[in-house]
């Protein structure tokens, strides 16, 4: 059975859905030409079904949705998107308590909007440079190389859900290990961090290897 | 606190020391949460709740206790109106016996004791001693004045005489756990029979009072199925809330969400009673508890933008605004756990 993960099945004459609100409203006089000539073609060709983590809400943010799908564990997403709301409102909690008791100078740098955090915690935790086992004469060396933005994006998130699975407490809830995790490396503290730092020396101490790579 | 119908929509402040005295036991999880983190508590004042003080301000105490019955589906408000008439009672001055969920004394019970007082009953130290250290810290200077009636016998050696305060029967159900439930009946009879006598006022409150009449999920030791007749705590609610006494009012929230063999979509006070339940409750006076309704939606929106609880750059917007009344259908708790994660 051959399920379309990478090349989809469709025919290539359906087109991709259009989700945004405010590309219905335009009204006709402000589109150009080939917009004008875009609309003609959806109403006469077929259009694919729209995935369910596609939505239209203001709310929805691609990464977010992204995170959960890596948290989500033999398809539970009802539960992954449960955790993931937990965890942003364990984190808006604790920053709004903190910015209360704060004395007032210091209450303007206290960021309380969560989705801040997690996308600054998330650029933080970002390696620069990565390494690849690259074979030469039968010994393999680790290769210093540049990352791509979505390898990057991938490797961050996966490190920050590994740390939380495996090296705490038993009993602790999920949403409450990652909230505090995302706290840490929005500071850039914590054992994430430390682990970008590990990558980023190995990576330095390898320099000699650098010019094995063809590409 | 005095409202009147032009308060309606508006959000009313209760100073936390209040809250930690009145509501040791009777606020929702998420409602304390609430307080926790904006370091205040406040409630919306709403209808139901009014009509509610209207009717308690309004009414004789001469005449047998009126019954207060409020229903609707969940998560629209029927703990918080509750609460809310349980916090005026208290600042007017009343005796409140709050029992913060009924079915609580219905379920997940680890220690089932068979009573020494009735040989057919069966007694619950753990709940009884609880509810018996909140009760104390929400009633202490009625605990001191009211004296008991009679002699009651704790067993060999411990004994209460006529005429001591109250006091000393909740010290004794909370040193000695294994009678607190019968200590808890005692307390319940005392308050029944003095509040005829016109000294203060009593207002019995009790937070899913379908229990009391359903079916419960307990065992006895041969694994016969028990039914809540057999139970001291519930058989001693009932006949607190039966109609034979007079001085006060008895007000009662159904709910579904801890209700035991009860399909998810009822809320009526028929479906969730039952025959008997309904029979027991008969001339009540039912209080429906509505969704948000517009007006007050925007409140509590512009509350949640105030406390800088909506910290999404969205959420401040009117599409926002528009997307979350669409999402909660102004269901007060669907909005509470929508804000939460913007």
């Amino acid at each position: 059975r051959i399920m379309p993960v990478r090349w989809s099945r469709y025919n290539p004459s359906y087109l991709e859905p259009e989700v945004k609100k405010e590309s219905y409203q335009k009204p006709l006089e402000e589109l150009t030409e080939e917009e004008r000539e875009q609309m003609e073609l959806k109403a006469v060709r077929p259009i694919k079904a729209a995935p369910p983590t596609l939505s239209s809400s203001v709310f929805s943010d691609p990464m977010i949705s992204k995170f959960t799908n890596m948290m989500m564990k033999s398809g539970n997403k009802v539960l992954a998107r449960s955790l993931m709301s937990q965890t942003l409102e364990s984190i808006k909690r604790k920053q709004l308590e903190k910015y209360h008791k704060a004395p007032e100078n210091e209450k303007e740098t206290i960021e309380c909007n969560p989705y801040v955090i997690f996308h600054q915690a998330l650029k933080n935790c970002q390696p620069i440079i990565g390494l690849s086992n690259i074979t030469r004469g039968g010994k393999t060396y680790q290769v210093p190389v540049p990352l791509t933005d979505n390898r990057k994006r991938f490797l961050a998130m996966k490190w920050l859900i590994t740390e939380c699975r495996e090296n705490k407490h038993r009993r602790t809830m999920m949403p409450e290990k990652l909230s505090q995790e995302l706290l840490l490396a929005f500071n850039n503290e914590g054992p994430v961090i430390k682990k970008k730092h590990v990558l980023h020396k190995m990576a330095e101490a390898n320099r000699a290897y650098a010019h094995f790579r063809w590409w | 606190a005095k409202h009147t119908e032009q308060h309606e929509g508006r959000l009313y402040n209760i100073p936390l020391e209040e809250v930690k005295a009145v509501f040791p036991h009777g606020l929702p999880y998420r409602f304390q949460q609430q307080i926790q983190t904006f370091n205040e508590a406040r409630v919306m004042v709403r209808r139901p709740a009014l009509e509610l003080l209207a009717y308690l301000k309004g009414s004789s105490f001469a005449h047998p206790a009126v019954r207060y019955v409020i229903y609707g589906e969940r998560g629209t408000g029927k703990t918080m109106t509750l609460c809310h008439v349980v916090h005026y009672c208290s600042r007017q001055g009343w005796l409140v016996l709050h029992i913060p969920d009924a079915h609580l004394w219905v379920k997940n019970c680890r220690e089932l004791l068979q009573s020494s007082y009735n040989k057919d009953r069966l007694d619950q130290p753990l709940q009884a001693s609880v509810w018996l250290k909140n009760f104390k810290t929400s009633n202490e200077r009625f605990l001191r004045e009211i004296k008991t009636q009679k002699k009651y016998t704790w067993g060999k050696r411990e004994s209460t005489e006529e005429g001591r305060p109250l006091g000393e029967v909740v010290e004794q159900g909370l040193a000695r756990v294994r009678s607190a439930s019968d200590a808890v009946g005692v307390l319940l009879r005392e308050i029944k029979q003095q509040s005829q006598r016109g000294s203060f006022r009593l207002l019995v409150a009790v937070d899913g009072v379908n229990a009391l009449w359903g079916r419960t999920t307990l065992r006895k030791e041969d694994k016969s199925p028990v039914s809540p007749e057999e139970l001291t705590l519930v058989h001693n609610l009932r006949k607190m809330v039966r109609n034979d006494w007079s001085g006060g009012a008895i007000v009662t929230t159904l709910s579904q969400t801890g209700s035991l063999f009860k399909p998810s979509s009822a809320y009526t006070p028929h479906e969730l009673l039952g025959k008997e339940g309904f029979d027991a409750l008969d001339p009540f006076v039912p209080i429906p508890v509505a969704n948000y309704s517009p007006r007050e939606f925007e409140s509590c929106y512009g509350y949640y933008l105030e406390r800088k609880w909506l910290q999404h750059e969205k959420a401040h917007t009117e599409d926002g605004k528009a997307e979350l009344q669409f999402l909660s259908g102004s269901n007060p708790r669907q909005l509470d756990r929508l804000a939460g994660p913007l």
